[in-house]
């Protein structure tokens, strides 16, 4: 089921309104019943997947902390191969077909849908067993709670993907009915409304005729279809984060925070504290600290970083494309480190230095995000070879209507107002005016300039 | 809680005048562009000629040409306004079908001078590749735009989502999965029960043509009308069974004279590059479709053979393109029932 649909704004207040009629010890069915239909609108079968995730990390937690040694290593294993298996056989095998063709000419494709959002719930599902093995995470007896954990609506399909020790806290804590939280969560839902279709469903048209054929296009269009990319994939991705997490408060429960204003990081390095925060905190913690982090030679500490960010690439999807994504984003961020300790604290302080900062990052970022969009490397190179082909001959313009325009006004005025803050908490801080006048404006965005044809969240093929 | 209950009402009271004022400005400023959007002009196109024509022909592409040898360039629709006394206009648009048909039909006034619709019955339209077609998200699209309701709550729908808006992937698998699963009505000693098994024996050479040929373009041929038309209609789950039955009950509510137009297939080809097998299919589903719409008080031309395999345009692929020969003869039959 889609936030931005009919059937989920019929869904979510149903849901809300059983869920605080109920009482607290039942509302653990509550919300694995819902969280069953909302995945199974997708797509029946595949909730079987989820369910089996669940049994076999829900078996493997109480194992790994009722066993010691090398059976506590076997169980944490075992969970690990079952999971990764899973990604790898739904998600990357027909790449590995593709890339062993041409030694293994019998291996044929499978013909096969990619569960939505499958790397979310693999990934938060494994955090809960690596948190159990090491000692920082009781296992859940409960399997009806362990089963939210995973399978959780509002964030299900796209994170932010949440530790143990928060969701399911949040899960078995009592929550009364507040109706600072409804006004919170519906703010939320509000404005990642707004974001998911005023902007990047009215930017994604513009970018898809761009890159279905991007040689047609002067390199000045070129250009353009990089930036509303950029803000595309933000709005997209940002969109979703911002109702989940609206949606979550609605219930009383309270998710991480995914972004935090990205595009106004001045360097690489806060790029990643601000862009996905829970992907990048997870593979900080799961893979770059256990491969010795930067507590190993600089060699060492090189690769470890390049290869965290490669393989970060590689979760978004099965393609060489995100393998060179993620990689280029590691090596500016090394590149960045190296430069860093030349510059002297005055200057890394300085305004117009940060400012200066802030314009190069997104710059590159968005060059980068090119890799990240097309759907090959010869795409990739096609497009960024656009941006610097000056030509005389007749070619097609990328042309942003009005309403776009003013879109993208608004969401910058909004995004510049709540810097500092979020959302909701900055509504929170204003007079009756300027909240009802903030409503009202966004309901009027939505309801003549949302972009009509409406295209699914970019995350949930992930 | 009595804070909430007030500011909910505050909230719902603005969001109605919010939709009100908003259906006024997308209406005069939007709405058009949103028309051309997902091409849907004949929402436009209806509103006229429904008060300057006597009979309206609702089709897909069957109704024109896309052939280089023809030297006619009327329409089966024009043809058949030649040949009347009649103002015949059509409703047409590629790939359209019953759902649309539908939708449109409903905003034919009470008032309008047209008394007798001619709807085009694709029997192919029934099968699983077409019902799932990647089109059918546009089509989709372009049939809210069709519905009867204030146009912002069209946007709202079509932003909402509230459309078959299926990947192209999930289409691909449940055609696949119809495919695989659904059993075909053939005779108990033929082999393959399924289209996939059929498919896959076509392909592989292991099913011989009837006329003994194995050549690639050919066996691509056949394959392609196995996946076409090895279907038996299922008359409880079929989307467009239901559709056109509302079709029969929207024309009956509006007083109107419903004509069927059961379209030619070319079943000559079908006969002779899959075999007796398929005809009988094709020909079981032709039956049904034109007893249970005669039955419910439809008048349905049949067509279904009319059209020889030479005089259909596409002759590598399976569609409903007629050159002017065929439509001509498709013309006349149409306009028997018309008199």
């Amino acid at each position: 089921m889609l936030f931005n649909s009919l059937h989920f704004l019929v869904f979510f207040p149903i849901v809300t309104l059983l869920y605080y009629l109920l009482k607290h010890k039942y509302r653990w069915i509550l919300l694995f019943i819902a969280s069953t239909y909302f995945y199974s609108a997708f797509f029946l079968p595949y909730i079987l997947i989820l369910y089996f995730i669940i049994i076999i990390d829900y078996i493997c937690g109480i194992l790994i902390e009722n066993t010691k040694n090398k059976a506590k290593l076997f169980w944490l294993l075992f969970s690990i191969i079952s999971n990764i298996g899973l990604l790898v056989y739904f998600k990357y095998y027909n790449f590995f077909v593709d890339v062993l063709v041409n030694y293994l000419p019998n291996i044929k494709h499978l013909d096969i849908i990619l569960p939505i959002g499958l790397s979310f719930h693999t990934f938060q599902s494994l955090s809960y067993t690596i948190e159990v093995y090491k000692g920082n995470q009781k296992a859940e007896k409960h399997i009806g709670y362990f089963a939210n954990y995973v399978l959780f609506f509002p964030q299900m399909v796209a994170g932010p993907i949440e530790r143990y020790d928060s969701l399911g806290k949040e899960l078995r804590s009592k929550h009364v009915f507040k109706f600072k939280n409804i006004s919170k969560g519906l703010r939320l839902i509000l404005y990642g409304l707004f974001v998911k279709m005023c902007i990047a469903d009215n930017l994604a048209p513009l970018v898809n005729e761009f890159y279905s054929n991007p040689t047609q296009y002067y390199s000045s269009s070129a250009w353009l279809a990089l930036v509303a990319f950029s803000i595309q994939i933000y709005a997209d991705f940002y969109g979703y984060s911002t109702i989940a997490v609206g949606a979550a408060r609605l219930l009383g429960i309270n998710l991480m925070d995914n972004f935090k204003q990205p595009y106004f990081a001045t360097s690489f390095y806060q790029f990643w504290q601000r862009w996905h925060i829970s992907l990048t905190t997870w593979f900080r913690n799961y893979v770059f600290f256990p491969i010795g982090g930067s507590y190993v030679n600089a060699f060492r500490w090189i690769t470890n970083v390049l290869l965290v960010f490669s393989l970060s690439g590689f979760w978004h999807g099965a393609n060489y494309t995100f393998i060179i994504w993620g990689f280029l984003h590691g090596l500016f961020y090394l590149i960045e480190k190296g430069f860093s300790n030349l510059i002297p604290v005055t200057l890394a302080k300085n305004k117009i230095f940060l400012t200066f900062g802030a314009i190069a990052t997104f710059i590159l970022v968005t060059f980068i995000w090119v890799f990240f969009r097309a759907e090959n490397l010869v795409k990739a190179i096609l497009v960024l070879k656009q941006c610097f082909t000056y030509t005389f001959d007749a070619k097609k313009e990328l042309i942003f209507n009005y309403q776009t325009i003013a879109m993208l006004v608004v969401l910058i005025l909004l995004e510049i107002s709540i810097y500092k803050s979020r959302f909701d908490k900055f509504l929170q801080n204003q007079n009756i005016t300027i909240r009802w006048s903030v409503y009202i404006l966004l309901a009027f965005c939505l309801l003549l300039f949302s972009g009509i044809q409406s295209y699914q969240f970019i995350y949930f093929q992930f | 809680m009595k804070k909430l209950f007030y500011k909910l009402c505050a909230a719902l009271v603005i969001g109605a005048i919010s939709i009100y004022i908003s259906n006024i400005i997308y209406t005069k400023y939007f709405y058009k562009n949103d028309l051309e959007l997902f091409d849907a002009k004949m929402l436009l196109k209806l509103d006229s000629l429904q008060f300057n024509s006597d009979v309206l022909y609702f089709a897909e592409s069957s109704n024109g040409t896309t052939a280089y040898s023809d030297t006619c360039l009327l329409s089966i629709s024009q043809m058949m306004d030649t040949l009347s006394p009649l103002k015949i206009n059509a409703i047409e648009h590629g790939a359209i079908h019953a759902k649309t048909y539908l939708n449109l039909i409903k905003h034919i006034n009470s008032n309008a001078l047209v008394k007798t619709l001619v709807v085009t019955l694709n029997a192919r339209s029934f099968g699983s590749p077409w019902i799932n077609s990647k089109l059918e998200t546009n089509l989709s699209q372009a049939n809210i735009i069709y519905e009867s309701m204030p146009p912002i709550f069209k946007r709202i729908k079509l932003s909402f989502n509230a459309f078959d808006n299926k990947s192209v992937q999930m289409r691909d698998y449940i055609n696949e999965q119809n495919w695989s699963k659904n059993k075909i009505n053939v005779p108990e000693e033929f082999p393959y029960k399924t289209v996939r098994q059929w498919d896959n024996a076509m392909a592989n050479g292991t099913y011989l043509l009837p006329n003994g040929d194995w050549d690639i373009p050919k066996i691509s041929l056949a394959c392609s009308y196995i996946k076409t038309y090895a279907f038996s209609i299922d008359t409880l789950n079929n989307p467009r069974i239901k559709d056109f039955d509302e079709i029969v009950n929207v024309a009956k509510q509006k007083n109107l004279k419903l004509i069927f137009h059961l379209l030619a297939e070319n079943v000559q080809y079908a006969d002779s590059l899959v075999g007796k097998e398929l005809h009988h299919i094709m020909y079981e589903n032709k039956q049904l479709l034109i007893d249970r719409y005669t039955r419910k008080g439809a008048i349905v031309v049949n067509s279904f053979e009319l059209v020889n395999g030479k005089d259909f345009i596409d002759q590598n692929w399976t569609t409903e393109h007629y050159n002017q020969n065929g439509r001509w003869i498709l013309a006349k039959n149409v306009l028997k029932q018309i008199k």
